[in-house]
């Protein structure tokens, strides 16, 4: 070969690997062939999912949402697309919630739970004793309830042991999730409940029996609206520092006891203008539910800083009037409960009422209705 | 400019220096030592006031962000005084009390001058190393000096990597010490919440200058692509400048992320992992990857259009 001739041919073969890189890391993580894995009942898989002890592991999970409005009151719309976790098999967890330009990051151990927010500076801590460490780790995890959702392994555990009751569960093949074999778990409404939701599936991982992927289907759609599963899932024991924390200097901190926090809750809401001010008290509003399973609803306080009878004394710095807003988004309703404005999301709805209340559930727009009525 | 290439590279060899590579392919020339050719290309490099001028430039930029930021900061901002936190758009502006921090401040900089300053600078180089000395004739010295095509690509790519590093870290440590002045240790904190060592600061960030360097290299050697087929430096800037700015329309439209997977700047945004804690290296592994293949690509090419040409 003349040296010209070598010449391009190197150049062209160099150009060939280049774009094939490229394309190679453009690809999507390859579709695996489904593992076959031994034959398994539903209710026995369902069972093995609630007993299992989280191993100790860590991952990486992503969210796709498509829900586009927040599904509950009071929780925020999961607003990032990776999520990293890590469980020592123990008590302690810890969720670090990547968002683009910051994070919010959950430590929970077996006596506290810290939420810290680089958003904000700011940072939420819990303590409690063993006396009611139940209530406390409920009431931690509805405060931090971004971050106990964004954990696929705790998110879809907890979403099989409400909806037990009021579906019909079956196992429905397996799949390949992080590259780990796992068992494609569905549940459907029971033909009683009133909802817009059709089906949840949830990977269940054949090995450890942990949750793995987490799909949420609405009706009339056939892309999930919600999915949030794993990427990366690697057993093996965690560094025990991950579930130390200590709040950075210069974070405003806000520390509770689990005591307080349940004194606080079940107190009914009368909006007073003087508590408006306090962010934090007014979260701890424990939300009432409506009916169960899958057409709960859930309702709410309006969260204090929202000021819903025009500006006034808690208006908001940037000048939206939310009111006007929601009467942009949404439709008047009104009933034996008072008048309000009722928003749809593509998996349910919710509705605001003017005395400061969000219904809000996976369902059509009469039942969030019958249960303001019926509150 | 007259004239001038790297004259010291053109020198025949004298017969008792060291360092010539024994492998002799003509009886009649001995190969210019690897070394001197670098040594030649850098020193040449350097002496142009341009490169000198946007040298400055980039070691300046983080001082006055710095500065600007420390006068305009009145005090911590605590959310307790800011109106209702949380919201789109509501509360302070992220980390606002760490933007002049030893650690933000350098890494913010960089990110913010990957964008277009840093590349420009890069291929300010390229068009210069090729289409430059094309211009007024140097290149034909190099070719008629013992030197074969392949290995004057090579060392006018080394030529770009050394530029890429030299102005990355340039403002890495000018972003360094303008925080450690502005706030000593303080404020050494990751996303995450946790405080951060001096040596964790140190390797986070020598993590940041070389995979700057990388990404600045793979510009550089696309720019090279174009160097080598033109005889105006200009329209090699030109360029990468037009390249960037269409990556970034493109980066925009939602609706194309099949193809963001092919641009090379959606990989910058994979510097704010450094910030977290423990570092998720993913999103940097996968930049660089993207760097390595445009690299490889943009060298094939330039290497492709300089054997070609007539001398």
């Amino acid at each position: 070969m003349r040296p010209r001739t070598k010449g391009l041919v190197a150049a062209g073969s160099g150009v060939a690997v280049g774009l094939a890189g490229l394309a190679l890391s453009a690809l999507p993580a390859g579709a695996d062939e489904d593992p076959v894995l031994p034959e398994i009942g539903a209710e026995q898989l369902v069972a093995s999912v609630l007993e299992a002890r989280p191993p100790a592991f860590d991952g990486v999970a992503e969210v796709r949402n498509e829900l586009g409005l927040p599904a509950v009151p009071g929780m925020e719309a999961l607003d990032f697309q990776t999520v990293r976790v890590f469980h020592d098999g123990e008590e302690n967890a810890r969720v670090q919630v990547e968002r683009e330009a910051s994070e919010l990051t959950l430590v929970k151990t077996a006596s506290e739970a810290w939420a810290y927010d680089s958003q904000e500076h700011t940072a939420k801590h819990l303590t409690w004793d063993d006396a009611d460490a139940a209530a406390a780790r409920e009431h931690a995890e509805r405060e931090h309830a971004e971050g106990e959702l964004a954990d696929p392994s705790r998110a879809a555990a907890e979403i099989i042991e409400r909806l037990r009751p009021t579906s019909d569960i079956f196992v429905d093949g397996t799949a390949t999730v992080a590259d780990r074999a796992a068992y494609e778990l569905v549940l459907t409404p029971k033909p009683s409940e009133k909802t817009l939701l059709r089906e949840i599936t949830v990977a269940v991982d054949e090995e450890t029996r942990v949750p793995l992927r987490l799909d949420v289907f609405a009706n009339g759609r056939t892309e999930p609206v919600l999915s949030l599963g794993f990427v990366d899932f690697e057993l093996g024991a965690q560094d025990a520092e991950l579930f130390e924390f200590t709040p950075p200097e210069g974070a405003e901190v806000e520390t509770m006891e689990a005591g307080d926090a349940a004194s606080l809750s079940g107190r009914h809401g009368d909006r007073d203008a003087a508590g408006s001010g306090e962010r934090g008290t007014a979260g701890l509003e424990e939300p009432a539910t409506v009916g169960d399973g899958w057409d709960t609803v859930v309702i709410g306080d309006v969260p204090a800083d929202a000021p819903l009878d025009g500006p006034g004394e808690s208006a908001d710095e940037y000048g939206q009037d939310v009111s006007g807003l929601l009467a942009q988004l949404g439709r008047p309703v009104s009933g034996e409960f008072g008048t309000g404005t009722h928003l749809q999301t593509a998996v349910g709805g919710a509705v605001v009422t003017s005395d400061g209340r969000i219904a809000a559930g996976a369902v059509p727009l009469q039942v969030l209705l019958d249960a303001l009525d019926a509150q | 400019m007259t004239a001038r290439g790297p004259v010291a590279a053109q020198q025949p060899m004298t017969p008792q220096e060291p360092g010539g590579v024994s492998s002799v392919t003509l009886p009649a020339r001995r190969r210019v030592p690897m070394a001197r050719l670098l040594r030649a290309e850098v020193r040449w490099i350097f002496r142009r006031p341009r490169t000198l001028a946007v040298l400055a430039l980039l070691a300046v930029l983080p001082v006055i962000t710095g500065v600007a930021v420390d006068l305009t900061m009145d005090g911590p901002v605590t959310p307790g005084h800011s109106g209702p936190g949380p919201g789109p758009g509501g509360g302070p502006p992220i980390f606002v009390t760490m933007v002049t921090s030893a650690f933000v401040l350098p890494l913010g900089s960089l990110m913010t001058l990957l964008m277009l300053l840093l590349p420009l600078t890069v291929a300010m180089a390229s068009g210069d190393a090729l289409a430059g000395e094309q211009s007024h004739g140097a290149l034909r010295g190099w070719l008629l000096a013992p030197v074969a095509r392949g290995r004057l690509l090579a060392v006018k790519a080394a030529g770009v990597l050394v530029v890429a590093f030299v102005a990355s870290a340039l403002v890495v440590v000018s972003g360094l010490l303008t925080g450690l002045v502005l706030a000593g240790t303080d404020g050494l904190v990751s996303m995450s919440g946790t405080e951060l060592s001096v040596g964790d600061v140190l390797w986070r960030l020598g993590v940041a200058v070389a995979w700057a360097t990388l990404y600045l290299t793979a510009i550089g050697a696309v720019a090279l692509a174009v160097s080598a087929t033109t005889e105006h430096p200009m329209l090699v800037v030109v360029g990468v400048l037009g390249g960037l700015i269409v990556s970034g329309v493109l980066m925009q439209i939602s609706a194309l992320d099949w193809l963001h997977p092919y641009l090379l700047p959606t990989s910058v945004t994979g510097l704010v992992d450094l910030i977290r804690d423990p570092v998720p290296f993913g999103g940097l592994a996968e930049g660089a990857f993207r760097a390595l293949c445009y690299l490889l690509i943009g060298l094939s090419l330039a290497y492709a259009s300089i054997t070609t040409r007539d001398g």
